[in-house]
């Protein structure tokens, strides 16, 4: 193990100096909140640092998601098509967190995130997932043999995702919190979808299979 | 049906809650409220060509306050802080502040006054948190006092009195009285197993009779204590009418009414004059090339005999290593950032839930309450707005910011509403303790801790069950106390006694202690067990 007493202070960027002196002068203009940036250290409060996802509050992993699915549901939390039930409340906290985006402001979120270097994420559930395979058939209609999703469907990818995520996803689908709403026609299919995964053993079987994949 | 009970029944119920209160008084002294010494981290003096490095995450009280003692003693300190302002929760909005909640920013419209001033987080110092005083000494804040009790403020309850607020002076008189009557009749029918003598008994029936002002006769008859219904002065007082003891035990407001002067929140407390964040301030003025701002931390990497920390700032990516890092990024977002800490250490950040606080606050046009003689103190109600505080300060200015709502344990009514709503349902609510109330504020801010950005909580919340940490809870806490290599973990999240400035600072020292008794220990090969 090192000594303690050498110093090991090792800056890659000198950059680091030139930040104190705009550090103070954190001004806002009264009222005009358009002048903050949009940026993703928003998203990454959330979602994690480069958006790996955070199970402690609930903000699932961003990075490696197909961009038009991130728009999808972007515009969904947006027009409260989720995100809307108290019940919920990482949903809630999305939906209030994007509820006054523009399009355009959409359109520069999802090209930003897009650029995220997808991660593995550690998967956090225990199941069987040789029985899960089974049961995944059903899914492979809609996202894929291999998990890698279907745009055309509406069925994102399920590889490199959250384990705990797609857990609490399934039992809001199955308690109708998400796919019941008129408008989200791709939650419609789920529902009835996630509905015939008998238990939470079922759903943690199918999940451990999905981190195969 | 109601059911009658008798009085005797009533004395026994009594004697049941005296002894359960008889329980909690013991555990007081026992620590439960925990009296605190300062003992400042004594820590030699660095060689100045070889200095030890630190990385601080977070620029809190707790950050602060380790930056500050490691940089007094020679140590080469950089603080990382995600927002763009220090102080963490302790927070203070002024004319022009930004309130950075995720979704639901605003802009503090006070008028731009000294005086016009919100604490959003803490608020006050109790006069047992002596390393805040101590910091504020020498650190150049100015302290006044804080009034937290007063009973010219309000208890108003919708089941009691058909939700007529009511001083809290009448509440805790008639209270009082009723309760000194019952304590008299049991006292003179108890069997005691060692009988007072005659003088004894004189003596406590005089003590009896004097807190709750009873007649002669040892009865309630009502008291001026609670206020007059008119005289006082030139003309003999008359006491306002008596409030049967059955009207107030409709409330569950009691311990309100007349427990606030007890515990930490008994008498003394302080605030800094200004704004609790003139504390933060008084730190930054101690480290004023130190500390980073909009730095979002990326990942945290243990190595040997130091440790990594990767950030971004402005789109670009940095890298930093130092022998220690002390971090005070709360559990729950440190789990969503890339570390290599042992199972065990993330299983215990994973396992702490995040705190639901909620405040609100308006600018009043004009200080009404001191037309009601009310100069600081709260006002309670069962409704979901709780509290309302005035201000201590500021005395016969013509405005000042009121506390329109405080909701410590269960913020998340409000937090789910829209700001319209946050503000609309302080409005109808404060207006039943304040008639007219809704013409007299303006200009409402919000605060919900939960979703403010780089927190989304308040203090740390590990206790699932009321009675106390469990066994698993117990190891948990000590897993993520201890350091994991050159790393640890501050803040009050650390501590046993969260949400409070003297809990973030004392885990500061607790922690330049730990790594102070390492360092003369030497360092030892493997990891300690």
């Amino acid at each position: 193990m090192k000594k303690f007493a050498k110093s090991r202070f090792n800056f890659l960027s000198l950059a680091l100096l030139a930040l104190s002196a705009s550090a103070n002068a954190q001004q806002y203009d009264l009222l005009d909140l358009s002048a903050q940036p949009l940026n993703n250290e928003v998203c990454a409060t959330c979602h994690g640092g480069a958006g790996v996802g955070n199970a402690s509050v609930g903000g699932p992993s961003l990075a490696g998601l197909e961009p038009w699915y991130l728009r999808k549901q972007l515009e969904n939390f947006r027009a409260g098509i989720r995100g809307t039930q108290k019940e919920y409340i990482p949903g809630n906290e999305m939906q209030a967190s994007v509820a006054r985006l523009s399009d355009e402001e959409i359109s520069e979120l999802v090209d930003h995130i897009s650029n995220w270097e997808a991660v593995a994420p550690k998967p956090r559930i225990e199941g069987d997932a040789s029985k899960g395979q089974a049961l995944y058939a059903a899914c492979a209609a809609c996202h894929g043999a291999s998990g890698d999703g279907n745009e055309a469907l509406g069925a994102p990818g399920l590889a490199g995702r959250n384990d705990w995520y797609m857990f609490r996803q399934l039992k809001l689908f199955q308690s109708g919190f998400r796919g019941k709403h008129p408008e989200d026609t791709a939650g419609q299919l789920m529902r009835p979808a996630a509905q015939a995964l008998e238990n939470d053993e079922a759903i943690n079987d199918v999940l451990a299979y999905i981190n195969t994949l | 049906m109601k059911k009658i009970v008798s009085r005797r029944e009533l004395l026994g119920l009594i004697a049941k809650t005296g002894a359960s209160g008889a329980v909690l008084g013991a555990g007081n002294a026992l620590g439960i409220v925990p009296n605190t010494y300062v003992d400042i981290p004594q820590i030699p003096q660095a060689n100045p060509s070889d200095r030890p490095s630190v990385v601080i995450l977070g620029a809190g009280i707790s950050g602060l306050t380790a930056a500050y003692e490691m940089k007094k003693a020679g140590y080469h300190v950089v603080v990382l802080e995600a927002a763009g302002r220090a102080g963490g929760r302790s927070l203070t909005v002024r004319h022009g502040d930004l309130i950075d909640e995720v979704g639901n920013p605003q802009i503090c419209e006070f008028d731009d006054e000294p005086h016009m001033y919100f604490n959003c987080g803490p608020a006050r110092i109790p006069s047992s948190h002596r390393n805040v005083l101590h910091y504020c000494k020498e650190l150049g804040v100015e302290l006044e006092v804080f009034i937290n009790e007063n009973k010219e403020t309000y208890i108003q309850d919708d089941a009691m009195l058909d939700g007529k607020p009511i001083k809290n002076r009448e509440f805790t008189t008639n209270a009082r009285g009723f309760m000194a009557e019952i304590m008299a009749k049991n006292f003179t029918n108890a069997e005691l197993d060692e009988p007072f003598d005659e003088w004894e008994t004189e003596a406590l029936m005089r003590v009896i009779r004097n807190m709750g002002d009873l007649s002669e006769d040892m009865i309630y008859k009502g008291s001026t204590r609670g206020g007059y219904s008119h005289g006082g002065f030139l003309e003999h007082g008359h006491a306002l009418e008596t409030i049967a003891l059955r009207d107030l035990l409709k409330t569950g407001l009691f311990s309100m009414a007349l427990g606030q002067n007890e515990g930490e929140t008994g008498p003394i407390l302080f605030q800094p004059v200004g704004g609790m964040d003139q504390i933060v301030k008084g730190f930054l003025r101690q480290l004023p090339e130190e500390v980073f701002y909009n730095v979002m931390v990326t990942s945290v990497m243990l190595q040997d005999g130091g440790v990594e920390v990767v950030y971004e700032h402005k789109g670009m990516k940095y890298k930093i290593e130092a022998d220690y890092c002390f971090n005070s990024i709360p559990s729950h977002l440190m789990t969503g950032i890339e570390n290599n800490f042992p199972d065990d250490y993330r299983e215990a950040m994973h396992y702490i839930r995040r705190g639901e606080a909620y405040k609100s606050a308006f600018q009043a046009k004009e200080r009404f309450w001191e037309k009601d003689d009310i100069f600081g103190g709260i006002s309670w109600t069962n409704q979901p707005i709780e509290q309302i505080w005035y201000p201590p300060h500021g005395m016969y200015k013509e405005k000042g910011v009121i506390l329109s709502a405080y909701n410590y344990g269960g913020g998340m009514h409000f937090t789910q509403l829209t700001q319209e709503e946050r503000i609309e349902t302080a409005l109808r609510q404060g207006e039943k303790v304040h008639p007219n109330y809704r013409n007299l504020v303006e200009k409402g801010i919000t605060i919900a801790w939960h979703r403010m950005n780089h927190m989304l909580g308040c203090s740390a919340r590990w206790q699932k069950s009321r009675s106390g940490f469990t066994q698993e809870e117990e190891r948990l806490f000590q897993t993520l106390r201890k350091p994991a290599g050159n790393h640890y973990t501050i803040g009050d999240q650390i501590t046993k006694h969260t949400a409070w400035q003297e809990s973030a600072i004392l885990s500061a020292h607790w922690a330049i202690n730990d790594m102070l008794s390492r360092k003369a220990g030497g360092s030892m090969p493997g990891q300690r067990v």
